[in-house]
């Protein structure tokens, strides 16, 4: 049961957030939180344990948000990108959606040949590891153009996966029915873990879908991302046809996801590109992506991996309010000058200074920061990258928690 | 023919530049000017790079085409004095699997006449020491771009010094992690987030320059 308290505590968090989202100004700045393999590391755990079993999983995440909790929940059954499985399966969107995220028991199951897991291709404290290839010759464009779909499931799935090398074999139709097995435990597992965030006074609803800009499919899961790097000089015909075939299917995986009112990018090949090939071949599908989610009443969330500095701008193509920005080295100050009442900036806390700094450090960076990005509002404070290391020192941790206490009412 | 060359590899024109270096090598003492030709090219791509007008798209194919010349460009210089600047044991360090960054600065450093023995990705600190021992290095390069990979190249100087080899070999670390502060937290002598610092960085280590 979730008691009246913590009810009351959920409704402020969803306003806080909902206001920043707005580009308004809330009560106090929303904090995303701190996580990642400290989450494990503070309830005594490995990361094995975390990511296979999930009471144990459960455990340290109530832990985890009781002791540290931000305005939205931290932790999760740590997942790998599996999205060509999803793109193989796109016309059942049951199934598609629930398989995207590929975790220790599924891959268990899926063998995937891209995935590492602690305690077993790893060692019991690592972190899984999605560590890509190639997996598509340049001749194949023109089959990836015509179906995406058929393509992923004929081509890419015996590829990439040592269970389903041949579709039409017992193996593998084995290993699909075992894969809805696995799912259909977990899921009940998760509505657990739900059920204690909700008593911990954590909004329920709003959730997240995945997108993902159509070229960074290619370069991710099909061809590597050097090699799409070269793909655009040489063949720049077939990676534009590429990106526009592979839209219209990431733009119906993310639409089949009901629950999700916010969809989240992860861009990669954005600090790679030169603002000409960037504007040519990445963008134009990425920004059809996030105008046809507005027109459908979703928000995109992108978080701009690497330096992002040169396209920045581009940003102001998009109508204001489509969504947010994360930045990873790009400084959130320059970004604000640039995007402020247009588009939400998150981010902000540089992981390296809560892992190496001092409680007194981070106060003044804290300090500063808030200082900074605050003033008019449509900012989310939160790190700059999503894990924080098993060793990262907890005073640290706390002293982020308590900066945003005494530094962020508005 | 040097000048086309020159021009069409820096302007990224990959048809024109091979065609030309295919001409060009086949000339008396064309082997070398290919050489020579493309180091200044690669040299001045990574100039381009530090001056932000060029980006990793550039450096990538600039290394792509680099090496395709190279392939039919090195046969012919067999018997050839090819001056190199020293050696360099490069790689990723244990549990970090990114070797994008590792090879740009991989093709820059041997296009400055740096030799690079690549050991790979995900490498052993044991592993390092190794090939220290087998060739005998000037120089050692790590690339990192995970958090989780600071202590690893720590730890790894530390295997180079439980070796007593830390004092033969200068240690430069590369890759989205590092910074001043993880220099001196590991104990490297230099360290370099972008390809053309690096090389330029090398080259003092190696007191060429
Ligand atoms: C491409 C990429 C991948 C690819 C790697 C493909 C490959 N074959 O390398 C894939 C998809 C496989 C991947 C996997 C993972 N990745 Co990754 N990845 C990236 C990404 C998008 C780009 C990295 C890159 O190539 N940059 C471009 C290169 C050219 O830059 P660079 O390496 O710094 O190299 C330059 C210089 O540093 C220098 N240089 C390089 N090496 C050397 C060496 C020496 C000696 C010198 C002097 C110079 C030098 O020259 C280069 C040119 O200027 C970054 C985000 C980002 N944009 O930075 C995340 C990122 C590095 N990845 C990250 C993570 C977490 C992972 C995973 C752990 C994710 C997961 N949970 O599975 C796994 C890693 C598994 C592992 N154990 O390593 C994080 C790291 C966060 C952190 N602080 O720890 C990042 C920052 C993304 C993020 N924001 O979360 N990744």
């Amino acid at each position: 049961m979730v008691s009246p308290e913590m009810q009351k505590l959920a409704e402020e968090r969803a306003a806080r957030m909902k206001a920043a989202n707005e580009l308004k100004e809330p009560d106090r700045v929303p904090f995303s939180g701190l996580g990642g393999d400290i989450i494990a590391a503070y309830a005594g755990i490995s990361s094995y344990e975390y990511n296979f079993d999930f009471e144990k999983n459960r455990q340290a995440i109530i832990k985890w948000n009781t002791d540290f909790p931000a305005d939205s929940p931290q932790g999760g059954v740590g997942g790998l990108d599996n999205l060509s499985l999803s793109v193989a399966f796109v016309d059942f969107p049951d199934l598609a959606n629930s398989i995207f995220m590929l975790n220790g028991p599924m891959n268990d199951v899926l063998d995937m040949k891209f995935a590492r897991f602690p305690g077993r291709q790893l060692d019991e404290y690592s972190s899984p590891q999605f560590i890509g290839g190639k997996n598509m010759e340049p001749e194949e464009y023109d089959e990836l153009i015509a179906d995406p779909q058929k393509f992923a499931y004929e081509k890419i799935l015996p590829r990439i996966s040592n269970n389903l090398q041949d579709m039409s074999s017992p193996k593998a139709l084995a290993t699909m029915a075992r894969l809805g097995m696995v799912k259909a435990q977990q899921a009940a597992e998760l509505m657990k873990t739900g059920q204690a965030l909700a008593e911990l006074g954590f909004p329920s609803g709003g959730g997240f879908g995945f997108g993902f800009a159509p070229l960074d499919y290619i370069g991710d899961h099909l061809r590597d991302l050097p090699n799409v790097v070269l793909d655009i000089r040489k063949y720049p015909d077939k990676v534009k046809a590429a990106t526009r075939s592979i839209l219209e299917v990431l733009f119906k995986l993310a639409m089949q996801n009901q629950h999700a009112d916010t969809i989240m990018f992860p861009l990669h090949l954005n600090e790679y590109l030169s603002p000409k090939l960037y504007n040519e071949f990445y963008w134009p599908t990425l920004k059809e992506f996030i105008l046809r989610l507005a027109e459908n009443g979703k928000k995109s969330s992108l978080f701009c991996e690497g330096w992002h500095d040169p396209h920045l701008e581009t940003f102001l193509e998009l109508p204001a309010g489509w969504g947010r920005a994360m930045f990873e080295k790009t400084d959130v100050r320059k970004a604000k000058k640039i995007l402020q009442g247009h588009t939400v900036i998150q981010g902000g806390i540089d992981v390296g200074v809560v892992i190496s700094g001092t409680p007194a450090k981070i106060d003044e960076y804290m300090k500063a920061l808030l200082g900074d990005m605050m003033p008019g509002g449509g900012y989310i404070c939160g790190p700059n990258v999503g894990n924080l290391p098993r060793e990262t020192p907890i005073e640290n941790v706390a002293a982020v928690y308590e900066a945003i206490e005494k530094y962020g009412k508005y | 023919m040097r000048e086309q060359l020159l021009k069409s590899f820096v302007d990224m024109d990959e048809q024109e530049a091979v065609k030309i270096a295919r001409e060009l090598v086949e000339t008396d003492g064309g082997a070398v000017a290919v050489l020579d030709t493309c180091k200044e090219a690669m040299e001045e791509v990574g100039r381009l790079f530090e001056a932000g007008e060029y980006f990793l798209s550039e450096l990538i194919a600039a290394g792509d085409m680099f090496n395709q010349i190279m392939e039919f460009t090195l046969p012919k210089l067999q018997g050839e004095e090819v001056a190199s600047l020293g050696t360099m044991v490069l790689g990723t360090v244990q549990g970090d699997v990114h070797n994008i960054g590792k090879d740009i600065f991989k093709v820059m450093a041997e296009a400055s006449g740096i030799n690079v023995i690549d050991i790979g990705i995900d490498v052993p600190h044991e592993k390092f020491v190794e090939a220290i021992k087998e060739h005998k290095p000037e120089l050692v390069g790590m690339c990192c771009l995970i958090t989780l990979g600071v202590d690893s190249m720590k730890r790894t100087i530390e295997v180079i010094k439980e070796a007593g080899l830390r004092d033969d070999i200068k240690i430069i670390i590369g890759g989205g992690r590092v910074s001043q502060a993880v220099m001196e937290h590991v104990g490297a002598d230099a360290w370099a987030d972008d390809a053309a610092r690096g090389v330029r960085l090398s080259k003092e280590l190696l007191g060429k320059e």
